[in-house]
């Protein structure tokens, strides 16, 4: 049978026998020229720049080390600049002002004519975004001496980096150190094809090119909601479903997750909590779905124009040749890694979604940094635990540090307070008053253990609950820090003072 | 010893100072170092991809005075002409470039300015201290390398030695902040000063004396209450490493069972299989005989195993296969990849007392390099190869990792099959 089958072949290829030779002459020479060149071995290789990879790149080139950076993408950034948060970015924004101007200008007293809708150039000046800045990241590069190479790379051995260039052809580059900074990709859903059209992941929700009539999203985290929020906005009618029985992801506080649900279902996004998507069709017109209450209720079909999936995102190692080198993967397809980014060949090391840890951008960027560090001076730091989060909705929502619910689950005492955006006099002026500052204290000790706020800039105030918790300040060290009158960030405050003694103005 | 520590502390806090300037003035003049009264103005970057300009005009001359948002000078680049206007005001002392300079690249300096006031006679004018375009980093290293050495050596991780020079000054770690508000506030509050606070132990993050660390000091809290949070804090600022579970490499299938003896190592296996070369020999004869054509054995070698690498199963499926294979949607390619083997070759008499092939290694390119210069016989000498390798059986061998002992068992069986059967198809 098998000499059968491979005769076949020997005979299928008659180019097969003047190829075969001079390939082998060709990569010896090859693997013996690498030798001989040794001067040309680089400090770092770093095979991905998406933003893991060409931060680390730009911080060895600033420690005056030999960098190459290898993207297969044609543009640097990754996920994050290119189809992710800055994109997407650019839409809410929008989005949000077409939004509020056709709902919420007329009784601040602006009274608008005809409002149109330009997808088109709503989608143009995203591009012009992500071009502007992806090219900025470019000349980085040329600034710090960053050689960019672009192309796919695979392990050819424990030094070796072989690249299919983009342009044709193929390179390979040695170096004394890699670092595997390949980030992830849309988990896809078991039975529904992702066409990017009509079953889109969020690489297709933020380029479609008409309004959908009906959008069902599947997984009602950060990346679902945030979706949710631009179609509904420009007029799609949406339906989140969510397996679990909260909104946010596993990280939100409750209480803030519920308060989220309850301001974007008055928005007019509908929810689907606790709710099982069983099965997909998407032969018909429109794409059907089979969902059922998660804890066994009635079934029912839905069905929508277009079927965003973002039930999460999942490490990418595809063709990196990780099997050449014996390198391992756990479970979740996650590079294992120990507490200096090494894998278990000391000099390849990896940081960012593509290993443990929160999937988040400035997480990547703050292992970047690290991983360079450990490489150049033999230490640097990462606080896992003081890694905010936002979601980019309207109101926005950001915290940092533990919530409620972790902490009651671990059973450690602690101390709340709060303070509404309804008691702020700017969010009062702003007529944007939806929303809280929630504090989680010590209660001996009054250390600040967590932040959560969901209100009008959320994402820019978290930076200050952040800087708190990382130089362990307590509730009233925040309290008694003067902050300008009248801002939001007085909401901070106050939520600070209500929770080591009480607020002034609720 | 503390002398040479202060000592070693001033050269780094000075070099660093001029690591400062350095920056500063690399940047354009935004910042206006009282230390530095005329400064260097380098070539801008206009956009992000220009890497050099050409200089139009200068608008302002030598001497002059000029305010911010004034245009001093128009810089040409390959897309357009454009207007550089001053971030401050100042004195342009000095012109480095004049009029007409072409192709200078981002970085270089032009110009001399001082600050607004200054008396430019009296000014020296300062180092070139932009990178020159071509030997940029040599130079700057070699500026630094006094201090650094002693700093730390070189990339040597030596993480210890630039914080314990600090500590040499006095007891417990040396405060140079101002107390947190309200460790300030509780103090007074209970009528302390602050040089109570040398008494109190720190535990808050770097050493910083925090609300808690005064309650306990106070004896109104536990006096464990703040380390203990400390610890909870420390323990949630790592990456939760433990536990890892390994992805499963799925139960090795059957095959072929009487596939050459597995030693059983921990992580390396070799794997063989003997091979008669009879087959071989009598192709080469007739090649010789007909076409009056030489072809090494070797040759034989490596077409049978470009042809058995094909296609062979994964040692271990990818995390993408294992997900697919959970979601339903294998792909082929998920199982099956092209190997890159090379078997070692030795004859039995080689074999009878240890495994062949001493070098073997993990089936790569050096492999070649031990194929064409040891074992096989040289191609220049059909006659003699002929007469070895026409005994009954070679070994052939493969050294791999255990996990892809089924993968080159496979392997080697294919090569064995193409050699013996039909070898004549790899040269026709």
């Amino acid at each position: 049978m098998l000499s059968q089958r491979l005769i076949a072949r020997t005979v299928a290829r008659p180019a097969f026998v003047p190829s075969s030779l001079p390939r082998i002459v060709s990569s010896t020479s090859r693997w013996s020229r690498t030798y001989a060149s040794a001067a040309e071995e680089k400090d770092l290789v770093i095979v991905g720049g998406g933003v893991a990879g060409y931060v680390a790149a730009i911080k060895a080139g600033q420690e005056g080390m030999k960098v190459t950076c290898i993207e297969k993408r044609g543009t640097l950034g990754g996920t994050c600049l290119n189809v992710g948060c800055i994109p997407s970015k650019s839409l809410l924004n929008n989005s949000h002002l077409y939004h509020q101007i056709l709902h919420d200008s007329k009784h601040r007293g602006i009274e608008v004519g005809d409002v149109k809708l330009n997808l088109k150039q709503l989608m143009k000046a995203k591009e012009q975004s992500v071009s502007g800045l992806t090219k900025g990241v470019e000349f980085l590069f040329k600034k710090n001496g960053v050689e960019y190479i672009k192309g796919a790379g695979a392990f050819q051995d424990e030094h070796t980096i072989k690249v299919q260039l983009n342009d044709g052809g193929e390179t390979s580059v040695r170096g004394k150190n890699i670092l595997i900074a390949t980030g992830s990709e849309a988990t896809p859903f078991p039975g529904l094809e992702i066409d990017e059209q009509r079953v889109i992941t969020s690489t297709g929700a933020i380029a479609l090119e008409q309004v959908p009539k009906k959008l069902v999203v599947i997984g009602g985290g950060i990346i679902g909601l945030e979706m949710a929020s631009v179609w509904s906005r420009l007029g799609s009618q949406v339906t989140v479903v969510e397996f679990l029985d909260q909104i946010g992801g596993p990280g939100m506080d409750l209480e803030i997750a519920k308060s989220a649900q309850k301001i974007l279902k008055k928005q007019g996004i509908n929810f689907k909590t606790g709710t099982k998507v069983l099965s997909g069709d998407k032969s018909g017109e429109l794409v059907k779905l089979e969902v059922d209450s998660a804890k066994g209720g009635k079934a029912e079909t839905l069905e929508a124009d277009v079927v965003l999936v973002a039930i999460g995102r999942r490490p990418y190692t595809g063709g990196l040749g990780l099997e050449n080198i014996g390198l391992e993967l756990d479970e979740r397809g996650r590079v294992i890694i120990d507490s200096e980014y090494r894998t278990k060949i000391p000099h390849i090391r990896c940081v960012g979604d593509v290993t443990f840890g929160p999937m988040l951008a400035h997480k990547a960027e703050e292992e970047a940094v690290a991983v360079v560090e450990y490489i150049k001076k033999g230490y640097g730091h990462v606080n896992y635990g003081c890694i905010p989060s936002v979601m980019y909705t309207f109101p926005e929502v950001a915290w940092v540090g533990q919530s409620e619910q972790d902490l009651k689950k671990a059973g450690i005492k602690y101390r709340v307070g709060t303070f509404p955006f309804s008691a702020n006099s700017r969010a009062k002026t702003n007529l944007d008053t939806d929303g809280m500052v929630k504090m989680i204290a010590d209660p001996e000790t009054d250390r600040l253990l967590g932040v959560h706020i969901i209100g009008p800039n959320a994402g820019e105030m978290i930076a200050e609950g952040t800087l708190a918790l990382e130089y362990g300040a307590s509730s009233e060290d925040i309290a008694r820090t003067c902050h300008a009158h009248p801002t939001l960030a007085e909401a901070f405050k106050e939520a600070a003072m209500a929770t080591y003694a009480k607020a002034i103005h609720f | 010893m503390a002398s040479i520590a202060a000592a070693a502390c001033r050269a780094s806090l000075r070099l660093a100072r001029t690591q400062l300037n350095r920056d500063a003035t690399a940047r354009g003049f935004r910042t206006s170092a009282a230390a530095l009264a005329a400064q260097n103005f380098t070539m801008p970057a206009l956009s992000p991809t220009m890497t050099e300009g050409n200089i139009a005009k200068w608008q302002v001359k030598e001497g002059e005075k000029f305010s911010a948002g004034d245009v001093l000078l128009e810089i040409e680049t390959d897309k357009a002409t454009m207007d550089v206007e001053a971030q401050e005001d100042g004195i342009l002392m000095k012109i480095m470039q004049g009029d007409g300079t072409k192709a200078i690249k981002v970085g270089t300096r032009i110009a001399v300015i001082a600050e607004e006031g200054d008396d430019i006679s009296a000014l020296n004018i300062p180092a070139d201290e932009a990178p020159e375009p071509k030997s940029a980093a040599e130079p700057a290293k070699s500026e630094q390398s006094p201090a650094s050495a002693a700093e730390s050596h070189s990339s040597a991780p030596t993480p210890a030695a630039p914080k314990s020079a600090p500590k040499a000054h006095g007891k417990g770690p040396k405060r140079n902040y101002p107390p947190l508000p309200s460790v300030l506030h509780l103090l007074k509050e209970n009528g302390l000063n602050e040089s109570a606070i040398s008494n109190i132990t720190p535990t808050g993050p770097n050493g910083r004396i925090l609300k808690g660390d005064v309650l306990a000091f106070l004896g109104k809290i536990n006096s464990n209450v703040p380390s203990d949070i400390s610890i909870r804090f420390e323990n949630n600022s790592h990456l939760d490493l433990s536990n890892i579970k390994v992805a499963k490499a799925p139960e090795p299938k059957k095959v072929e069972k009487k596939a050459a003896p597995v030693p059983e190592q921990p992580k390396i296996s070799t794997v063989q299989v003997s091979v008669s070369l009879g087959a071989v020999s009598a192709v080469q004869k007739q090649l010789n005989k007909k076409l009056r054509l030489e072809l090494p054995f070797s040759s034989f070698v490596f077409r049978a195993a470009d042809l058995a690498n094909e296609r062979l199963p994964r040692a271990k499926p990818t995390p993408d296969a294992l997900l697919n294979e959970l979601l339903g949607m294998e792909k082929e390619s998920d199982y099956f990849s092209r190997g890159a083997y090379l078997p070692d070759i030795g004859t039995i008499r080689l074999t009878s007392t240890a495994p062949a092939a001493p070098k073997a290694r993990h089936a790569k390119g050096s492999d070649i390099i031990d194929l064409l210069s040891g074992t096989s016989k040289p191609a220049s000498k059909p006659a003699a190869s002929a007469g070895i390798i026409s005994g009954t059986a070679t070994t052939f061998s493969l050294t791999v990792p255990s996990a892809e002992a089924e993968r080159a068992s496979l392997f080697l069986h294919r090569m064995k099959v193409i050699l013996e059967e039909e070898p004549d198809k790899l040269v026709l």
